[in-house]
């Protein structure tokens, strides 16, 4: 395929000569790259930090509350003692300092950036894991099916499929109900496919619906042009701002729109890895596909998938904070630390630790993923790793 | 190596290019100590672009700025908020009423009686003093001239849904014989004739004229119908009130056109004309006729009363002669556009206007400026300002730091910088109470917002002083009704809600809600909940709302929040009346028209009643204040109304912010007298709160200069 | 070749077909109305709401609207709803002033990237190549409104001259030499900031793509012959590795139309990046729409032209 960047990552990780397992040898060579070593430890501390921030700030009467407002008190430097004459005694701060001061509204910053950790932690990761889902989906099948056509029969399983899926969020309720039924429908439909029609001797008018078309590596390839031809913040925006602002639409959009990188390293590996021996010997065995492709070729796909998710991660935090900036970012109560920043850019001369605060945190963090995935896609790939001539 | 070279080479020389540029920039003291002209130019920041210039067809704020420069209305605002005259040297307003002859009715004294039976009763009414009352002794003193109109037949197109259509729409034609009609013409309007006049003519003289009697219409038409379109076709009695204009001679637009009463007319048609979808329709709608009398005589008729209707002309003069059909023909030939379809929206004016305000059009750069120059040949005479510019920087940080570098003049100062500011000796700042005001308003379709108490008491649980104090700097003032705080209008009787959760407590105890266990108030086992909205990129309503969640949660209600994009809001929840709360902002007119947000029958989806605000006798001032000419009496009416809302609380009224400008003390008004001395004064903002209201004789100084009585 | 153009040229135009229909759907889709049908402005009353939306076209069944849409805009008639101007005429302005940002920092881009990059494959794993990767990373992992205002702040305050704008405003100097220097000055910033996340990334590019091929057996032979090192990096190295990037060209082209509009919002630099946001914000659907379709025909072109270089400059590759 001209014209496409794959990224250099090839994954498959053999037990070296040295005979130590792969795990092994990986964090040999992460205690070898201090950088990356640096970033898995920061990105680890920032997990337990907002891990704690989501317990100590959530709740009827949690330790520290991000959402109490105490008026008089605004605009506190850090380190400031709480004017205790002024403060009901609820409304004192559980460390008995504003450790990162207070916002335009008085409410403890710390705190804020507790519970934002949580909250930027989660739109990162979330978002990433819908892309890399929806990647590996569909890079896996355009990989490993890829020469398969569709015929117009498939096309119209599909529609029905969803159509009855469909009906049924609509309809049923409870969603767990809504969904086992759209499980049970998927399931009978299935059988249905496999046995009857599969079986069925058409008339020669109807042979029309068994007429192959596209490859389905064709059709995946396409739909990833056409995401790839919208400007990926633009996209971002227009959908953002057009549907009601919240935290999971948000997540849901970073996710939709940057899946296509995945996409296509997926896609990639699927069609080397098909070739080898070990996937040859596993259809021998008459093992499923499902199977074939979630336990053998998945895992030896997963490298730059997983690089490209560090980084993406971070990207999506960043995201976040730019579309606090233009106001689209999650709204509030849910503090990040993108409306954070935002927020407190207004007062940069007045109350600087607004500013600075959530800046160099958002900075350290996205640093310490960007270098962890930099360390991680070196370690990962035996072409780049360091030689001795 | 020359590849090698090559490489560092390159970049090294591209990087130091961009930094030598340093030194050929002007620096701030460059531009503005250093730059003399810099004191004949005022220039002010904004930080959205205008989008059309023309007073008829823009809607937003930025273009309206700019339009207030360029083009002159025939009236304005002075000081005091009365009107004053600028195109028109003055104007009287007075009212031409009909009354159709009710040949059927019995009128006391002389049964049924002829048109001219009914001028002979009211003439002589007028003249002799009779048993009536002080009112319709009054109303008669204000006729001036009675006079019949003769009988006259005509043909009516109407568009009805006939029987026999089966509900669809047709054409009808009805022939009318009307019967004649009396005219009189009044000195002053008076909304109360009619009630005073049947006083006279008899109680039902006026209800009870059979309109439909005269109309002759297809067989196929019911009754009711009927009576509808006779109802429409020949009401029985009309008020048509008149303002004239008597306009100002010898003033000049731009291009040294001379202005003339044609132009008013052809900016009522321009604004009238469906092919330009002018979004001030609505304002225009009840008039009947603009009518020139001579070239500096209009004469404008309304279909009805509606007193706001003044207030109205103060909107920008278009050019007759540059936006004329044979202009804008001539300008769609040019461009090789279908004449027929070329209308003034799509003319070039709206991006080069020519007006006859104090400042002429120069230039507009798309989101970067829009330059004007002060016009010579004003007829107030020349602005002291040689140059306008209004620059647009769209982020609010860099703004404040222009504006301390002395690049801009003037900006949308936030409250938080103002402390910062008006410490700064340089700077001289004004502030005045704005004419918008902050709310909450509750859906009062839903429960529990149906009941006043629980409205009441979620008032009285937020502390508003200190959101005043706190969010706005100060910068607030609170408010207690829809009218704004500066005119008469507004009832300074009533007093705000007291912050008093306790009372709050009890009011909502007697609402029948108590608290639980877990301290969430609770009735028949229900929580009270609900979710308040607002809408996104408006950070003082983003802190209401922290603020609001927040006092109400302490007295024990599960407030959710939520924030969204306007167009969203508003279309999907506001207008849909879907919402329990919502936080929101009126900009008022000064006009006390309050129809559109607070009558009943506007409460409708997309109407702007949307809290759902339904009071019988709100409903009448509501009508009667829009249809009263006399201040008085307007006045005597906001105020009984304003007691009503208040007593109601269908909003919880939060404040009226405060506008601040802040401003080099080196400006100051220079004014020139008779004997053509000079003399500075320094700005202060009107009664009103306007300081820019003698923009035209602000002049900076190279110094700032003392004044004796403010040391 | 012919076929695979054709192919190629084909394939592309259904893909712009696509890319129109989904963005129209989502466009229209969405909820929310052009901000000239502000239902909650008193001035507009229900039958003004209507009028608007008749001459929109919004009342007209979606493929209808599609049709009308498109057939403007492939006739030049499209106009935008606000101020009625034609939409290509304002991208056009808005083009101008946008390239000249565009210019400088792919320029800073391409020849930064490349030494920095190399350097840090030659000496990879060396200090030097360490402070890089950190200092690249960190370029990239700051947020960038944040990062444009401690700049400016700085600037403003150490320098005392103004950094917003594209041009100093009110310059009275009529030397052309001293404008020119204005503008580049203006230009210097809000480019340095677009550069980064350009210089971070695609120098990690060349650093990887030098270090694959000075894995390769022939680089190897060259050290093994004897020849100086640098020749070996900048001249056997260097070359093979250089290749993939020649492609990347013409993926440089959808650069021309996007923009930031956080950059452009906090420098007032009047760039297409801001039109497109206020007309996302005012649903101004010609200018959205017809924003969207040249971004995603340059992507089309862009994809395009780095396949026929690749053809060109890939003597392995024929078709």
């Amino acid at each position: 395929m001209p014209g496409e960047f794959i990224e250099e990552g090839k994954a498959a990780l053999p037990a070296d000569e040295t005979g130590r397992t792969r795990v092994q040898e990986f964090w040999r060579l992460l205690g070898r790259n201090r950088m990356a070593l640096a970033g898995l430890v920061i990105f680890i501390a920032f997990f337990l930090v907002a891990l704690s921030g989501l317990f100590l700030t959530s709740g009827k009467k949690p330790l520290f509350d991000p959402a109490l407002v105490r008026l008089q008190e605004k605009l506190r430097p850090p380190l400031a003692r709480p004017n205790l004459e002024t403060l009901a005694p609820g409304q004192v701060p559980a460390l008995g300092v504003y450790l990162f001061g207070t916002d335009d509204l008085g409410r403890d910053v710390f705190a804020r950036m507790l519970q934002g950790a949580w909250v930027s932690l989660t739109v990162g990761f979330v978002a990433v894991g819908i892309s890399v889902i929806v990647g590996i989906c569909l890079g896996g099948i355009a990989g490993y099916y890829g020469q398969s056509r569709i015929r117009a029969d498939h096309v119209l399983f599909l529609i029905v499929l969803h159509a009855g899926i469909v009906l049924l969020l609509l309809w049923v309720r409870p969603l767990w109900a809504a969904l086992v039924a759209g499980g049970l429908w998927g399931s009978v439909l299935g059988s249905w496919w496999r046995k009857v029609w599969k079986g069925l001797e058409l008339p020669p008018r109807l042979n029309v619906l068994r007429k192959e078309t596209l490859s389905v590596d064709t059709l995946i390839m396409r739909l990833v042009d056409i995401m790839l031809c919208f400007p990926s913040f633009f996209l971002i925006l227009t959908v953002v701002a057009l549907l009601p602002a919240s935290i999971y639409n948000i997540m849901i959009v970073i996710g939709l729109t940057s899946w296509m990188g995945t996409t296509r390293f997926v896609r990639a590996e699927f069609l080397s890895l098909r070739e080898q021996d070990f996937v040859t010997a596993a259809k021998a065995l008459g093992l499923n596909d499902l199977r074939i492709i979630f336990r053998h070729m998945v895992p030896n796909a997963i490298a730059p998938v997983l690089v490209s998710a560090t980084i993406g991660i971070a990207s999506a935090i960043l995201t976040e904070a730019g579309l606090s900036f233009l106001g689209f970012g999650v709204p509030p109560p849910h503090a990040t630390w993108g409306n954070i920043l935002s927020d407190g850019k207004r007062f940069i001369f007045d109350a600087p630790w607004l500013t600075f605060i959530p800046g160099i945190a958002i900075l350290v963090v996205v640093l310490s993923f960007n270098l962890f995935g930099e360390g991680l896609r070196d370690i990962l790939n035996p072409k780049l790793r360091e030689r001795h001539w | 190596m020359t590849v090698r070279r090559v490489l560092i080479f390159l970049p090294a020389v591209l990087i130091l290019f961009l930094l030598q540029s340093y030194f050929w920039v002007p620096t701030y003291e460059q531009q503005t100590r250093g730059n003399p002209r810099r004191l004949h130019e005022y220039i002010t920041a904004s930080i959205g672009d205008a989008s059309i210039l023309n007073p008829v067809l823009s809607a937003d704020s930025a273009s309206s700025q700019i339009e207030g420069l360029v083009f002159e209305g025939l009236i304005d605002r002075d000081e005091e908020l009365r009107f004053r005259g600028r195109l028109a040297k003055s104007w009287e307003i007075y009212e031409e009423a009909y009354f159709y002859v009710n040949e059927d009715a019995l009128v006391p004294g002389l049964g049924k009686a002829d048109a001219a039976q009914v001028v002979e009763l009211i003439k002589g009414a007028k003249k002799t003093k009779g048993p009536w009352s002080r009112a319709l002794e009054a109303s008669l003193d204000l006729i001036r001239d009675i006079s019949i109109i003769p009988p006259k037949e005509f043909r009516v197109l109407k568009k009805v849904r006939t029987l026999g259509g089966k509900g669809r729409e047709g054409q009808v034609e009805i022939h009318v014989r009307a019967p004649p009609r009396i005219r009189l013409t009044l000195g002053k309007v008076d909304q109360d004739l009619f009630r005073n006049l049947s006083c006279l003519l008899g109680d039902r003289y006026f209800s009870s004229f059979r309109a439909w009697k005269y109309l002759s219409a297809p067989p196929d038409l019911d009754g009711e119908r009927l009576k509808a379109l006779g109802r429409e076709i020949l009401p029985a009695t009309t008020h048509n009130p008149v303002v004239v204009f008597h306009l100002r001679p010898h003033v000049k637009f731009h291009d040294g056109h001379i202005f003339d009463a044609g132009d008013v007319k052809f900016t009522f048609d321009a604004i009238m004309d469906p092919k330009n979808l002018s979004p001030r329709v609505a304002d225009y709608e009840p008039v009947k006729a603009v009518e020139v009398v001579d070239p500096l005589t209009v004469r404008i008729v309304y279909k009805r009363l509606y007193s706001p209707a003044l207030g109205t002309w103060a909107m920008g003069i278009l050019p007759e002669h540059l936006l004329n059909r044979e202009a804008l023909e001539a300008e769609a030939r040019r461009l090789g556009k279908d004449p027929k379809n070329f209308s003034i929206r799509q003319s070039a004016f709206n991006r080069h206007p020519v007006g006859c305000g104090p400042f002429v059009f120069r230039r507009w750069k798309s989101d970067q400026f829009i330059r004007l120059d002060r016009f010579e040949d004003y007829w107030e005479g020349p602005a002291n300002y040689e140059r306008y510019v209004f620059r647009i920087i769209p982020d609010l940080l860099t703004q404040e730091m222009e504006f301390y570098a002395g690049t801009i003049d003037s900006y949308a100062v936030q409250p938080h910088q103002v402390k910062r500011l008006s410490k700064d000796r340089r700077f001289q700042s004004f502030s005045g109470t704005s004419f918008g005001y902050t709310y909450i308003g509750y859906n009062m379709r839903r429960k529990p917002f149906d009941d006043p108490r629980v409205r009441r008491a979620l008032g009285m649980a937020i502390d508003v002083d200190k959101i005043i104090t706190y969010v706005l700097h100060g910068q607030g003032e609170r408010i207690t009704g829809p009218f704004v705080k500066q005119t008469d209008y507004y009832n300074h009787d009533i007093k705000p809600l007291p912050y008093d959760p306790e009372g709050a407590l009890k009011l909502l105890e007697e609402a029948g809600w108590r608290r639980n266990r877990e301290g969430w108030l609770e009735k028949d086992g229900k929580r009270l909940q609900f979710t308040l909205i607002t809408n996104s990129g408006n950070d003082l309503r983003k802190a209401v709302l922290a603020i609001a969640q927040d006092a109400w949660k302490q007295i024990g209600i599960d407030v959710r929040t939520d924030l969204l994009e306007w167009s969203v809001f508003i279309q999907e929840r506001v207008d849909k009346g879907d919402f329990d709360a919502v936080i929101l902002g009126w900009a008022m007119g000064i006009e006390p028209d309050l129809y559109q947000i607070w009558h009943s029958s506007q409460t409708h989806p997309h109407q702007l009643n949307f809290v759902g605000f339904k009071n019988r006798e709100a409903d009448e001032l509501i009508v009667k204040i829009r249809q009263e000419y006399d201040h008085e009496k307007q006045v005597q009416y906001c105020h009984r109304l304003h007691e009503i809302i208040s007593r109601e609380q269908p909003y919880t009224f939060l404040y009226v912010s405060k506008w601040t400008a802040v401003l080099d003390k080196r400006i100051v008004i220079r004014e020139v007298d008779e004997k053509g001395n000079i003399h500075y004064r320094k700005i202060t903002p009107t009664k009103t709160g306007d300081y820019t209201f003698y923009f035209n004789r602000w002049i900076k100084l190279p110094e700032a200069p003392a004044f004796m009585a403010e040391g | 070749m012919l076929s695979f153009i054709g192919r190629s040229v084909i394939q592309k135009v259904v893909t712009l077909f696509f890319v129109s229909v989904i963005s129209f759907l989502v466009i229209h889709l969405a909820p929310g109305e052009p901000s000239q049908v502000d239902p909650l402005n008193p001035k507009f009353t229900p039958e003004m709401v209507e009028r608007f939306r008749k001459e929109f076209h919004l009342d007209a069944p979606l493929h209808v609207q599609y049709y009308l849409f498109y057939s403007d805009l492939f006739t030049g008639k499209t106009v935008s709803w606000k101020d009625n101007r034609s939409v290509l005429g304002k991208i056009w302005e808005r083009f101008l002033n946008s390239l000249p940002l565009f210019i400088v920092g792919t320029l800073l881009t391409w020849t930064l990237s490349f030494p920095v990059g190399i350097r840090s494959a030659i000496f990879r794993g060396g200090i030097y190549d360490r402070s890089a990767t950190f200092f690249s990373y960190l370029l990239i992992s700051i947020p960038g409104f944040f990062f444009a205002y401690i700049l400016i702040i700085f600037v403003v305050t150490r320098f005392h001259v103004p950094v917003i704008g594209m041009e100093t405003f009110g310059l009275s100097v009529s030397s052309w030499v001293h404008v020119a220097m204005d503008r580049v000055w203006h230009l210097l910033i809000p480019s340095v900031l677009g550069a980064t996340g350009g210089i971070a990334v695609l120098s990690r590019y060349v650093r990887s793509q030098m270090l694959e091929v000075e894995g390769q057996d022939y680089i190897r032979t060259a050290r093994a012959k004897g020849l100086p090192p640098e020749q070996v990096h900048y001249r056997h190295a260097l070359r093979n590795a250089l290749l993939p990037f020649v492609t990347m060209f013409g993926l440089i082209l959808p650069g021309l139309i996007g923009g930031s509009v956080i950059i452009e919002s906090i420098f007032s630099w009047p760039g297409i990046g801001r039109m497109a946001y206020e007309a996302i914000l005012a649903r101004d659907y010609p200018v959205i729409l017809t924003i969207n379709f040249i971004s995603a025909v340059l992507v089309l072109a862009g994809t395009f032209v780095s396949d026929i270089l690749y053809l060109i400059v890939d003597p392995r590759i024929r078709l």
